[in-house]
């Protein structure tokens, strides 16, 4: 079973609130799938379903074919990097990756390994309390690719990147894709992800509006992501989409 | 290949030894018993020369319970606050298995916190008996089960703090609620109302840890067998509610 994401019909209710509504679409491997939405439209709760972090209130959410949660050594297949992933200020940043490699049963090799492929070895040794924004986005990509996972999942992850931050992790998340991996991330910065992704899921209000490649999405919408991704995303039903794979909804 | 419980269990000894704060706050502990039991004596109101007045000096190793509790409720609520339980969670989706290796090993530092006490209490005992020319016994029963007690109380309340950190998640909230239950509801709360106090965790505590009578509050307690049974069930209680509350519950 190749390692791409399958969700089908995700639902999350919060009491009469409704998060995510009967989410359908699949992540493929070998490339990198933007997940975009406006706020509140449910993309960090389906992201978090997705990792077992939330249980779903309908549906189904798997890597592989297989929930987080059914996973054998679930950080050596999916690595994510979430926005509320925090660190504990007094820690340093080398025994926070040391403390996920004992835990997930990796060499402690993996530490250096990923400190250096984000370029952290220098300010490893320093406690989390004294790093700046990037470097803790930094440390949690780290964390992520500790178990050279099949899968990444991000969410916001060039939040707190400078422009060179920036271009570091998408040639990092392109290089990882064109490895075969399965790469998913969501974002707000549509013109970063314009140029870092090939597939793109938008969803608003907890639905669907949108599945498959940015090229059809450009080409049919508009000629910019922006323009298509605010078309798609200001009405508060789900209208059909050409190129997509929006489900039926009757 | 699931993580094996040994696995668990070292990687939440890491987490403490990687950090500092959990440490300050069990530092107090022996800080506590030499305030204490420099009081006693210092108080003059008690006769050095009875043997009840040392085991009583060494009652406040289980007073430290309440550093201890508060200890015990970083356990999880400190993650909360840290937002670390986010990958503690990812790394291991058996989220009961995690919760049990921290009852597990969290206890044990209570138990070690209390024999430090023990340890700071006995020097500073001896030392001001000596200074006050009495003469210290140190094969003491009574002294020696208050001790025993007292180690078991810290083991129990630092148990149960994990289990009210699990519960509450907010960390202040959880100290909040820890400290007001036991100065108020067990403290003042059962001195009015009598009777049913006894059987509150602070007060079987008591019974188990203290020298024959309550330092804290309480004209009636448990005797000591009575208190350690109680406190048992509190532990496991608390335990089993950590247990149930984690497992199904949405991290956000």
């Amino acid at each position: 079973m190749s390692q791409g994401i399958t969700v089908r019909g995700l639902s999350k209710r919060y009491g009469s609130v409704t998060a995510v509504d009967g989410l359908t679409f699949d992540v493929e491997p070998g490339v990198v799938t933007g997940f975009l939405g406006p706020n509140g439209a449910g993309k960090t709760t389906t992201l978090r379903m997705l990792l077992g972090l939330v249980t779903p209130t309908a549906g189904e959410a798997t890597i592989g074919g297989r929930r987080y949660a059914e996973l054998d050594q679930p950080r050596r297949v999916v690595g994510a990097v979430l926005e509320a992933t925090g660190f504990h200020p007094g820690r340093r940043g080398r025994d926070h990756l040391r403390v996920l490699a004992l835990a997930d049963g990796l060499p402690r090799a993996r530490v250096d390994a990923v400190l250096d492929r984000v370029g952290l070895s220098d300010a490893a040794d320093r406690r989390v309390g004294g790093y700046s924004l990037g470097m803790r986005q930094r440390l949690g990509l780290a964390a992520a690719l500790l178990g050279d996972p099949r899968v990444l999942i991000l969410d916001e992850p060039a939040n707190g990147l400078d422009p060179a931050g920036m271009a570091e992790l998408r040639e990092l998340l392109r290089d990882l894709a064109a490895d075969g991996r399965t790469i998913l991330m969501s974002s707000h910065v549509l013109s970063e992800v314009a140029q870092t992704v090939d597939r793109v899921v938008i969803v608003a209000g907890g639905t669907l509006r949108y599945a498959g490649t940015l090229a059809d999405l450009t080409s049919a919408k508009g000629d910019t992501l922006e323009a298509a991704f605010l078309q798609l995303t200001s009405s508060p039903h789900p209208t059909p989409a050409a190129g997509g794979t929006a489900p039926a909804r009757g | 290949m699931r993580t094996d419980s040994h696995t668990l269990i070292r990687t939440e000894v890491l987490k403490l030894r990687t950090v500092r704060s959990p440490w300050l706050l069990l530092a107090a502990s022996p800080l506590l018993v030499l305030a204490g039991v420099s009081g006693l004596v210092i108080s003059g109101g008690n006769n050095l020369h009875d043997p009840t007045t040392q085991a009583e000096a060494l009652a406040h190793v289980g007073l430290t319970s309440i550093f201890t509790l508060a200890f015990g409720i970083l356990a999880v609520a400190g993650e909360y606050r840290h937002k670390t339980i986010t990958d503690t969670y990812l790394s291991t989706p058996a989220r009961g298995r995690v919760i049990a290796a921290k009852l597990v090993v969290y206890a044990a530092f209570g138990a070690l916190s209390g024999v430090l006490s023990t340890l700071v209490g006995l020097g500073v005992t001896a030392a001001w008996w000596a200074d006050k020319g009495a003469s210290f016994g140190w094969s003491s029963a009574g002294m020696w089960t208050t001790i025993g007690g007292g180690i078991a109380w810290n083991a129990a309340f630092a148990a149960i703090g994990v289990g009210v950190g699990a519960l509450i998640r907010s960390l202040v909230g959880a100290i909040a609620v820890a400290l007001a239950w036991i100065a108020l509801v067990e403290g003042i709360v059962g001195q009015l109302v009598g009777g049913f106090a006894r059987w509150l965790p602070f007060n079987a505590g008591q019974a188990l840890g203290a020298a024959a009578k309550p330092m804290l509050s309480g004209d009636h307690l448990l005797p000591r067998w009575g208190g350690g049974a109680v406190l048992a069930a509190y532990t496991l209680a608390f335990a089993v509610l950590a247990l149930a509350t984690s497992v199904r519950r949405d991290v956000s």
